[in-house]
């Protein structure tokens, strides 16, 4: 049972994590940016060059040489998501959301082909892994890894939280979710503090990406479209545009996943998790902690 | 249906005009007899697959270049035409439509059972055989048509040297773990159906993944809950590595074994350190673990610059029956070609002297076992 939890505590600590660039883009433009889960490719992606670069240094000190690859990959999908924003998106801002979400799409698959031309369709093994002895902690097998890959995900998301309650930036960026326009004529400029929501976002995704990397070792160019999903599908169970809500709805859909394959086996699991998350949605459509849209960033 | 049938006489009757007009201009023989002899080649080429078509592709030219440098058959060149096929059923379709329209004499391709099914009626609707080089789930074969033949072993062949090392290894409890698609569950079902007949090892499970996702541990956990000593995995590689990965983690120290689809170094790497060491497979003969091919790996090499990779040999076996069978009919008609290919005995493969059954299916499978030593998978037993 303990093991149940935790396996799912732990899929879902990602899905949350990926699913909070979801939540925040929507909540500040009410675009389901469908690249998201390629920046979470190329975050993995990204990492491995910079792993793979440093070359030697990585044998000698790897959890280091990981956590230094993770901040930069940070900045460099961070970045990455800033041109996808400037490049697909700024231009339709105006045009009807059909075309917003199209482009979205679109967006999604030059990234994961682009990816395929440049690092090839062939899966790649991360030099990292993180391989480690297991803890017994009530019946439950945890590794120190696992537990490290947990702080980090606890630390981004307390972060990003302060981030949007406790700032200017982030009081700038619940005011545009709430009126673009008035926040325009207020004198904060909308176009720059929807970069910095990108930014933020995708740096967070990239970071999921490097922690997969590492803590599963197999990356590939469409490793994002099922957790682009499923993180989509948690943003939404916890309602989407709320940060706390979106952080819970990942690490329930990773409650469900474990508790389905658990009680209805493999094959039938996410016809249980999604069966679950139709059922949930028809009685509250606006997710777990949709209702305060007051706070939605 | 209406549509279909005046679609297929349009076409019938552009071919004939199409054929009617090279006999005008040449005369008696056809511009169609003098040029090259297509061979189409379904393969994926992108998607989750994608790195297993260069190595049938490569394996089929490396065929084609050796026969065109003896003159060809009956006179004429052969040439490959490779299409996506993204192992993906409708991307599979188009491509398959895509060779028809090429006029193609034979068809060598098929990896994905799941995307090579759907193409099957394709061609043997214009009467063109299929040497299917891979693809091998008993659900292609149980389609019964006459224009399909494997080089692969089939599911059920795969399933019986799976039970036939089981117990020789002294399995108690075997897990079996699919991953849904056509050729997974059917080896997954069938070994499932093995193990449940007296005698033997017994099945703790039968249970199945969605690929393509990165964390298998829930259905790890529920795996481990049937207190298995075997576990047989009957996908592809990269969710195997992971599994293999994940399940030693979660404290399995069982043994572990995976079939065809799963026979890749990128297993070895994905699984991590040690984890695969001493995991079995069942797999048809690969370029390493057959005995007297090092010149033919060598020629591999030379041309591509890269190794030979799995499904290499059985394309460019697959391209040697079909040039056979075009030698022993004369033409590239597809009736005479059938015929042919049923009549074909003893032509040399790397699985063994060719004979069809009547399900045009390899006499045996050819399936030996192989375990993982030092990171490389290497001949366990031939199960002779």
């Amino acid at each position: 049972m303990s093991q149940l939890i935790w396996n799912g505590l732990f899929v879902g600590s990602f899905y949350a994590l990926v699913a909070l660039g979801y939540s925040m883009v929507y909540g500040i433009i009410k675009l389901l940016n469908f690249a998201h889960g390629d920046l979470y490719m190329l975050g993995a992606f990204s990492g491995f060059a910079m792993l793979g670069a440093m070359g030697g240094l990585v044998k000698s000190s790897s959890l280091v040489a990981l956590f230094v690859v993770l901040i930069l990959t940070m900045v460099a999908t961070g970045l990455s998501g800033v041109v996808i924003e400037r490049v697909a998106y700024r231009p339709l801002r105006g045009a009807p959301r059909l075309s917003l979400l199209i482009t979205a799409v679109g967006a999604s698959f030059a990234l994961e082909y682009g990816t395929r031309i440049v690092a090839g369709p062939n899966p790649k093994v991360y030099q990292v892994r993180l391989d480690g002895t297991a803890l017994h902690v009530l019946g439950a097998l945890i590794t120190w890894q696992q537990l490290a890959l947990m702080a980090v995900s606890i630390v981004l998301m307390v972060a990003l939280n302060l981030l949007i309650t406790r700032t200017r930036q982030g009081r700038a960026m619940r005011a545009i979710a709430l009126d673009p326009k008035a926040c325009l004529l207020m004198g904060i400029d909308v176009d720059k503090v929807i970069s910095r929501t990108f930014f933020i976002g995708s740096a967070l995704a990239g970071a999921a990406g490097v922690m997969a990397g590492g803590y599963y070792g197999k990356i590939d160019f469409l490793m994002g479209f099922i957790i682009g999903l499923k993180a989509f599908t948690a943003a939404v169970i916890g309602g989407i545009g709320n940060i706390p809500g979106t952080m819970l709805g990942g690490l329930l859909l990773g409650l469900l996943e474990s508790f389905g394959t658990h009680f209805v086996g493999g094959q039938w699991r996410d016809v249980f998790a999604f069966g679950f998350l139709i059922l949930f949605l028809t009685v509250r459509p606006t997710g777990l902690l949709g209702e305060r849209v007051t706070e939605r960033v | 249906m209406m549509r279909k049938a005046a679609l297929g006489v349009a076409l019938a009757a552009t071919a004939l005009t199409a054929s009617a007009c090279g006999q005008g201009v040449l005369g008696g023989d056809s511009k169609k007899d003098k040029g090259p002899i297509l061979l189409g080649m379904d393969i994926p080429l992108s998607g989750s697959s994608a790195d297993i078509g260069p190595y049938m592709k490569n394996g089929a030219q490396m065929a084609i270049d050796e026969i065109n440098a003896k003159g060809g058959v009956i006179g004429r060149k052969l040439q490959l035409r490779a299409e996506d096929d993204a192992c993906d059923p409708k991307t599979a379709v188009a491509a398959a439509n895509k060779l028809v329209a090429a006029n193609v004499a034979v068809s060598v391709g098929g990896y994905c059972s799941g995307a090579t099914l759907p193409t099957l009626p394709v061609f043997d609707r214009r009467k063109i055989p299929m040497i299917i080089p891979a693809a091998n789930s008993t659900e292609l074969v149980d389609q019964k048509l006459k224009h399909v033949f494997f080089v692969n072993g089939t599911g059920d062949q795969q399933a019986v040297a799976a039970m036939t090392w089981m117990t020789k290894s002294g399995a108690k409890r075997v897990a079996l773990l699919h991953d849904n698609t056509s050729y997974s569950k059917d080896i997954a079902v069938r070994t499932a159906a093995e193990l449940d007949k007296p005698g033997g090892p017994d099945k703790a499970t039968l249970d199945a993944v969605n690929p393509g996702e990165s964390d298998y541990s829930a259905n790890v956990a529920n795996l481990l809950r049937s207190k298995p000593d075997f576990v047989y995995w009957t996908g592809y590689y990269q969710e195997g590595g992971l599994i293999l990965r994940q399940l030693r983690q979660a404290g399995y120290k069982g043994k572990f074994m995976v079939a065809d689809g799963s026979v890749d170094a990128k297993l070895v790497k994905i699984a991590g350190g040690t984890a695969a060491e001493g995991a079995y497979a069942t797999m048809t003969q690969t370029p390493d673990t057959i005995q007297g091919a090092e010149n033919w790996i060598a020629g591999y090499k030379q041309k591509f610059g890269a190794d030979p990779g799995p499904y290499s040999t059985q394309s460019y076996d697959a391209v040697r029956v079909a040039a056979e069978a075009i030698r022993k009919a004369g033409s590239t008609d597809g009736d005479k070609l059938v015929t042919a290919l049923e009549g074909i005995n003893g032509l040399q493969l790397f699985s063994g002297p060719l004979k069809f059954t009547d399900r045009h299916t390899l006499t045996s499978g050819g399936f030996v076992i192989l375990v993982v030593k030092n990171g490389k998978f290497v001949l366990q037993d031939a199960l002779k």
